[in-house]
């Protein structure tokens, strides 16, 4: 019974405080700071990375990029080697 | 029929018993072969005992979710379900992409991955009904617009199309400081966590909702299960490649092409208007991902003489693999199947 009561209170809360947030959440004078903040910390990350790999480069040594593009292609080639087995079949 | 009513402390007593045998169940148990690997993706096919309708079935689940959700365990399966009724099912697992598959476009991925698996699907009978489920909605929509050929229907299931009414997700990505390019140029591939994080962040409360509801129905051992394999997929998430997610965001929903009738795919018009085929669009009214009139508007878009909308109660998940899914949503696609086999 206490339990009933108590959950009935949860759950109008719980409805309220959703509410609530999705209009804090939606927001622009929210989601332009929060999306500035997470821009900046993305640009400062790539500028470490591609910092990093340009050292790594300057020993002649492929960087973590050139190894996915690598891979990548490799991966592509076997799919159109699929394409053209299934012309081939058709 | 529900059973009696308990209290918390039987709820406490009944994690307390489960505790032993972990609180991870298994999932994704229905009896499959793979017939096809590439990258890391593969296709699953599910065969009935004795196959009642000719057109297989081919699910297109989301990216950045396990195909499991779709087979989440006994009594709570889809696939399970529609095999049990005599249906063949295929079913794309999209694995999890390596650093490398940054590089994979949507052309790769709804044109090039989801055109084979649909030619395999409809190799020994010409066509496959095709299912979307959330974003595998939008990958199978754009190729059925694109590629109509070998498709038998297309059923979306809480799938986005019209990204101008996608709720939150739309007004965050619109937002003018939010630089796609620079999280793809940081991490390649779109973390998951980053994804989760917002996700999480659509109902903030969420997790204490679904506190109070364990100590509420954790004595039921059915919806104790029900739960935890829920939760395990909820937490099994991937990344998604990155140059996909940049089309994604730009062209859908900051540009609504899919809509606008401008977007394209391998090099062809994707227009929804291109599509004839019959179609069943399904939105969720309690779904905060995919809010109806983001899923509905596929329905007047296209050309085919046979389609409809069906709007159930419900969220995004538990509206697909819940008791009342299996009472409901389920037989509706059976039906709808059968009657276009």
């Amino acid at each position: 019974m206490i339990w009933d009561m108590w959950k009935q209170g949860f759950n109008a809360w719980e409805t309220a405080t959703a509410q609530y947030m999705e209009k804090v959440m939606s927001n622009p004078g929210v989601l332009g700071p929060a999306g500035a903040m997470l821009t900046a910390a993305m640009k400062t990350k790539a500028a470490t990375d591609k910092a990093m790999s340009a050292w790594w480069s300057m020993l002649g040594l492929p960087t973590r990029r050139d190894q996915e593009r690598s891979l990548h292609k490799l991966n592509q080639l076997e799919s159109r080697l699929y394409d053209l087995e299934e012309k081939l079949k058709a | 029929m529900m059973p009696p009513k308990k209290s918390p402390l039987d709820s406490i007593a009944a994690l307390w018993r489960r505790a032993p045998k972990g609180f991870e169940p298994p999932v994704g148990q229905t009896p499959h072969t793979v017939v096809w690997t590439e990258n890391k993706w593969r296709l699953l096919r599910f065969s009935p005992a004795t196959k009642k309708y000719a057109t297989p079935i081919l699910m297109v689940p989301s990216l950045i979710n396990r195909w499991y959700v779709l087979d989440l365990g006994p009594g709570r399966s889809l696939i399970e379900w529609l095999v049990a009724q005599g249906h063949e099912v295929f079913c794309i697992d999209w694995g999890t992409p390596g650093a490398e598959d940054r590089y994979l476009t949507w052309d790769d991925i709804a044109g090039r991955y989801v055109g084979r698996a649909v030619r395999i699907a409809a190799r020994e009978t010409g066509d496959t009904h095709v299912l979307g489920y959330c974003l595998g909605g939008t990958l199978a929509t754009t190729y059925v617009a694109a590629f109509p050929d070998g498709v038998a229907s297309l059923v979306n299931l809480a799938a986005p199309v019209d990204f101008a009414h996608g709720g939150i997700m739309s007004t965050w990505t619109r937002t003018a400081t939010f630089d796609v390019s620079s999280i793809i140029e940081a991490f390649g591939n779109v973390p998951w966590q980053l994804m989760q994080a917002s996700f999480n962040m659509l109902r903030p409360t969420l997790r204490m909702a679904k506190a109070v509801a364990v100590l509420d129905r954790a004595w039921d051992d059915e919806f104790l299960d029900g739960f935890l394999a829920t939760e395990k997929w909820g937490h099994d998430n991937v990344s998604f490649p990155g140059e996909c997610y940049r089309q994604y965001i730009v062209e859908l929903y900051r540009e609504n092409r899919l809509i606008a009738g401008t977007f394209q795919l391998l090099g062809r018009p994707a227009r929804l208007s291109a599509i004839t085929c019959p179609v069943l669009a399904i939105a969720f009214a309690d779904d905060h991902i995919v809010p109806v009139p983001c899923a509905e508007p596929l329905i007047p878009a296209v050309a085919s003489r046979d389609k409809q909308i069906m709007v159930d109660r419900g969220g995004h998940v538990g509206a697909v693999v819940s008791r009342k899914a299996a009472d409901r949503l389920w037989p509706a696609l059976s039906t709808f199947w059968a009657q276009r086999d």
